[in-house]
């Protein structure tokens, strides 16, 4: 069974614990994070697991991509350190503002772009289901159609050797079965693995693996038209708060008389109750 | 006179058209009348023997269907269905494309995006036509903590995805509908089916009402999420005819299933009566329940979010009120 | 003190670790005083048990500044484990510094694996003071030492499998003790586990006796020279033993600063929350300044040993202020929180016993206010 060389698409992003913190400038009407630090998006350390399990099985190199301003660069080494092999940082003021089409176009002409830099084809490229802040989940179906390889999302069991790969997926009311062949594009759902703890001992090595900077000039192949604001389809247009108009009213007294008050109200809503 | 052409993709299963699909189509005649030209309504539908499903959708509101039939489409893949429709896009070029935020439409809708090198607003929770004859949805980020417009006013068609529950379906007399059968072989011939082949399909038949059937969603949360609790959950719905959702704790915990659960990546709801126990709150629960009709919930600490999402609000131990309430119902 | 990108990605990777394998037992390992054995292996497999030890022995090859990170990070949960996995670096570092190619070799990578359990004996019923005083006597016949004696409050005593012994080896042409240190297994014989104390802090680690009763051990068994196993034993209970309870208040300081805020911004009183009220203010103040000075203090003298500059004076200060101000700052901390302060729900309590504990190992405050001023009328 031959080595593989996957992929994996990893976003930094706002801490998804603190999103509670998260509000609008009532003057910019911009997105306010105070204080909430940036992690490694969960989903995507699943897909960094997933990776380093059939690299462990079948043996290759797996490498990171993220599209992400420069002060990334921890996070995506905490990545390095849980075991991915080298780590390329797309980073360019021309990519900001990108819309979920131009990020999957320019992740996509990064991994074309390395691949033929290195001269190696990269067989699996593995992408989180869906991100915490954004949550299009359309990245990876994205990423798959701009390469033109077969692609499948919320993956939560995933077999490959080194040119087929047997997938299962979750839908409404169950899950499918799919078998394909490499390279394909998949995106992978959290319940997938339990991603491993990194070893104190990783992170020095994690220091002197390939971390490397694409820039929008280092990938000349790429086409401007699709790139940042200009390139994205889908525009933003005014952020509130979610509403919220409920009366809020609070009833007290013994268990007895709380209880009784949730059945009248459940009656009084229509909502059939025989009492004993 | 420029009509517009609002398309919405039907998903369909066994022969029953997927709920999430007529509401849209319901939405879609609602919005209609934002474009001053007025808008027909058109259904988009893939498979194989689609008899049923087209005798349903004769009282969708849609005014046209089309009715895409080759029995390589029988089985969903994406390697077929999204080649296949954005032909039939290409051809007919409609203004606004709308999908069920599924796992089967969360795939294709964006592939068939990307293919047309348009934009696609995912999961949005509201949708309209502007002023302007754009279309603006509400889309939930951050957990739901934020809520952003989003248009795509140069590029066609302009897609949206949302989820099942989302928009009300209405209910429409018999009317006229025109079937256009398109013939999609050529497309077909030219992909390599080899390389991604659907297997099969394993069905876990929920457990009870559906969620989005019931007139009262019984949630439990991290407060009750021990079997003890749980089997008082379970034995209300039933009691009361009710549909058992949860939030990710029990999920966790194993008492409850992944599509039970209630949030910014779970399930949205909108049912009569929301009664939770021992449910925190969390912006992202929040954001699946919160169009509720009526909503009650039960948590010792009077400080939880949930109740300012309430209108009933009572500050006890979740599991000792689900206790006696169970004991109280027949 | 200003972390390097790789010490700080080892906080964040040890605190994922703590989160998903410690905090959630914390409460329950105090209210059952059950030491988490069975953690000690995965802690070996993060690098945690060995982590100042050559990565030729089977350790991380890091330094004490990051053995500090990764106690704090465990012990703002678990001071009870702290002091567990800090005592097992005992017995590590005893070996290290004090040990042949083959002892080394022998036990430092089942104990850098979290395989083997460390320990270090020194105290005894004269008193832990009473360092030089040690009655535990070893004496050699032939090619065998024979051990008699008793330690008492020995941290991991029962479930340690290896245990650095301090005994005395004689006297000096001064008639003072001459100490040797010894390295011994569990299981051998006459060498026992005797009395188990229930600890009103630091619950969740194993304190208690040791027996020597007629313990026989091959030459191999001794740890270093012989006659100079006290300044093995002394080193690693003053640097690497102060370091570790340091650490461990210094973790309860954050438990404490973190639970404070937590509790200022949610409890609402007179219709806002308490941390508008500035007598809160001042109190949330003064368990911020405890917990600054006690970081620095902390990590200045873990960077003094690992520059390999001398660093027992700075460990003293360090401890002292560490432990006393932790004590200081749970009690402002159930102060603060009222009523809610005293419910065993809450971990301040837990705090507070841990703080307390803490006080007496690796040398009361006495103690280090003698060695305090013992280093300033030699240096200033």
């Amino acid at each position: 069974m031959g080595k593989i060389n996957i992929a994996v698409c990893v976003k930094p992003v706002p801490d998804p614990q603190y999103y509670d913190r998260v509000g609008i400038d009532p003057v910019k009407k911009t997105i306010m994070r105070n204080a909430v630090p940036t992690i490694i998006n969960p989903v995507d350390k699943n897909a960094v697991e997933a990776a380093l399990q059939i690299k462990e099985s079948v043996g290759g190199t797996v490498t990171l991509f993220s599209m992400a301003p420069p002060m990334a660069e921890p996070e995506i080494r905490k990545m390095l350190a849980m075991g991915a092999d080298e780590a390329y940082l797309i980073s360019d003021r021309a990519f900001a503002g990108s819309d979920t089409l131009a990020t999957s176009y320019i992740i996509s002409s990064a991994i074309r772009h390395v691949s033929q830099k290195d001269g190696k084809q990269f067989d699996l490229v593995l992408c989180g289901s869906e991100s915490a802040d954004g949550a299009t989940s359309q990245v990876s179906s994205q990423i798959g159609e701009w390469l033109s390889l077969p692609h499948l999302w919320n993956v939560f069991a995933l077999s490959c050797d080194g040119s087929t790969f047997r997938v299962k997926t979750k839908i409404e009311n169950g899950y499918s079965e799919w078998e394909g062949k490499l390279p394909a594009v998949l995106g992978v759902s959290y319940d997938i693995n339990k991603p491993r703890f990194t070893p104190v001992m990783s992170i020095m090595k994690a220091k002197h693996k390939p971390y490397t900077i694409l820039t929008f000039k280092d990938m000349p192949e790429i086409d401007e038209a699709y790139i940042g604001l200009k390139g994205s389809p889908t525009k933003a247009g005014e952020l509130f708060e979610p509403h919220n108009g409920r009366s809020g009213q609070f009833l007290d007294g013994s268990v007895d008389e709380k209880v009784k008050g949730i059945i009248a109200t459940l009656v009084a809503h229509g909502i059939a109750v025989r009492e004993k | 006179m420029m009509e517009k052409k609002i398309w919405v993709y039907i998903e369909h299963h066994n022969g029953k058209v997927e709920p999430v699909s007529l509401e849209l189509l319901s939405k879609a005649t609602d919005i209609a009348g934002g474009y001053k030209d007025g808008a027909s309504v058109e259904a988009v539908i893939l498979g194989d023997d689609l008899q049923d499903a087209l005798a349903e959708l004769a009282t969708s509101g849609a005014n046209s269907i089309y009715a895409i039939e080759n029995k390589c489409l029988k089985e969903y893949s994406p390697w077929t269905y999204v080649p296949v429709i954005t032909q039939v896009v290409t051809k007919h070029k409609p203004d606004l494309f709308l999908f069920g935020a599924t796992a089967m439409g969360n795939v294709v809708g964006p592939s068939v995006a990307a293919r047309l090198k348009t934009g696609m607003a995912a999961h949005c929770i509201d949708l309209h036509i502007n002023p302007q004859e754009q279309m603006v949805a509400n889309v939930p980020a951050f957990g739901g903590k934020v809520i952003s417009e989003i248009l795509c006013p140069d590029n066609l068609p302009q897609m949206a995805s949302t989820k099942p529950g989302i928009f009300e379906k209405k209910s429409f007399d018999q009317h006229e509908v025109k079937v256009i059968k398109e013939d999609i072989s050529e497309v077909l011939e030219q992909i390599d089916l080899s390389k991604l082949k659907h297997i099969t399909d394993v069905e876990v038949t929920p457990e009870g009402v559906g969620l989005n059937k019931a007139e009262l969603v019984i949630c439990g949360g991290f407060g009750v999420a021990v079997e003890k609790d749980w089997k008082h959950i379970r034995n209300l719905a039933q009691k009361l005819g009710a549909a058992v959702a949860c939030t990710r704790p029990v999920v966790d915990s194993g008492l409850a299933k992944e599509n039970q659960m209630i949030g910014t990546s779970g399930c949205s709801v909108k049912p009569k009566v929301y009664l939770g126990f021992g449910v925190s709150g969390a912006t992202h629960h929040v954001c699946g329940m919160n169009t509720t009709g009526y909503v009650i919930t039960v948590n010792r600490d009077k400080a939880a979010n949930i109740f300012k999402y309430s209108d009933l609000c009572i500050v006890d131990d979740a599991d000792k009120i689900l206790a006696s309430l169970d004991e109280a119902v027949k | 003190m200003e972390f390097t990108n790789e010490q700080v990605m080892l906080r964040d990777v040890v605190r994922e670790f703590v989160k998903a394998e410690i905090a959630p037992h914390a409460a329950e390992w105090d209210e059952q005083d059950h030491c988490p054995d069975e953690l000690f292996p995965k802690l070996g497999e993060m690098g945690l048990c060995g982590i100042f030890v050559p990565e030729e022995y089977g350790g991380a090859g890091l330094g004490h500044v990051e053995r500090m990170i990764a106690l704090e990070e465990i012990s703002r949960y678990s001071g009870g484990l702290g002091i567990a996995l800090m005592t097992h670096h005992l017995g590590v570092y005893a070996i290290l510094r004090g040990g042949t190619e083959e002892q080394k070799k022998k036990y430092l990578p089942d104990l850098c694996a979290g395989k083997t359990i460390g320990g270090l004996a020194v105290t005894e019923p004269s008193g832990g003071s009473d360092f030089s005083g040690q009655q535990t006597s070893a004496v050699k016949n032939d090619k065998t030492w024979g051990i008699n004696g008793r330690k008492c409050f020995i941290t991991n005593s029962h479930n340690a499998d290896v245990t650095v012994v301090c005994a005395n080896t004689g006297k000096d042409e001064k008639g003072r003790n001459l100490l040797s240190t010894f390295i011994i297994e569990k299981g051998t014989a006459g060498f026992s586990a005797g009395r188990k104390e229930h600890k009103m802090g630091l619950r969740g680690s194993v304190t208690g006796e040791l027996v020597l009763s007629n313990v026989k051990l091959p030459e191999e068994a001794l740890l270093g020279v012989e006659g100079k196993g006290g300044r093995i034993a002394m080193e690693s209970i003053g640097e690497v033993g102060r370091a570790g309870m340091t650490a461990i208040c210094l973790g309860i300081l954050r438990g404490c600063l973190e639970d404070a805020v937590k509790f200022a911004k949610e409890r609402i009183v007179y219709g806002r929350p308490i941390s508008k009220l500035q007598a809160i203010q001042l109190e949330l103040a003064q368990i911020r300044i405890a917990y600054e000075c006690a970081n620095q203090l902390a990590y200045h003298a873990a960077g003094l040993k690992d520059a390999g500059k001398p660093a027992t004076a700075a460990f003293s200060v360090a401890k002292y202020y560490s432990t006393e101000n932790a004590v200081a700052a749970s009690k402002r901390l159930i102060d603060l929180m009222g009523g809610y302060g005293v419910i065993n729900e809450y971990a301040a309590g837990r705090y507070l016993r841990d703080a307390l504990a803490s006080i007496p190992s690796g040398g009361t405050s006495h103690i280090q206010q003698i060695i305090i001023a013992a280093d300033t009328l030699a240096n200033f």
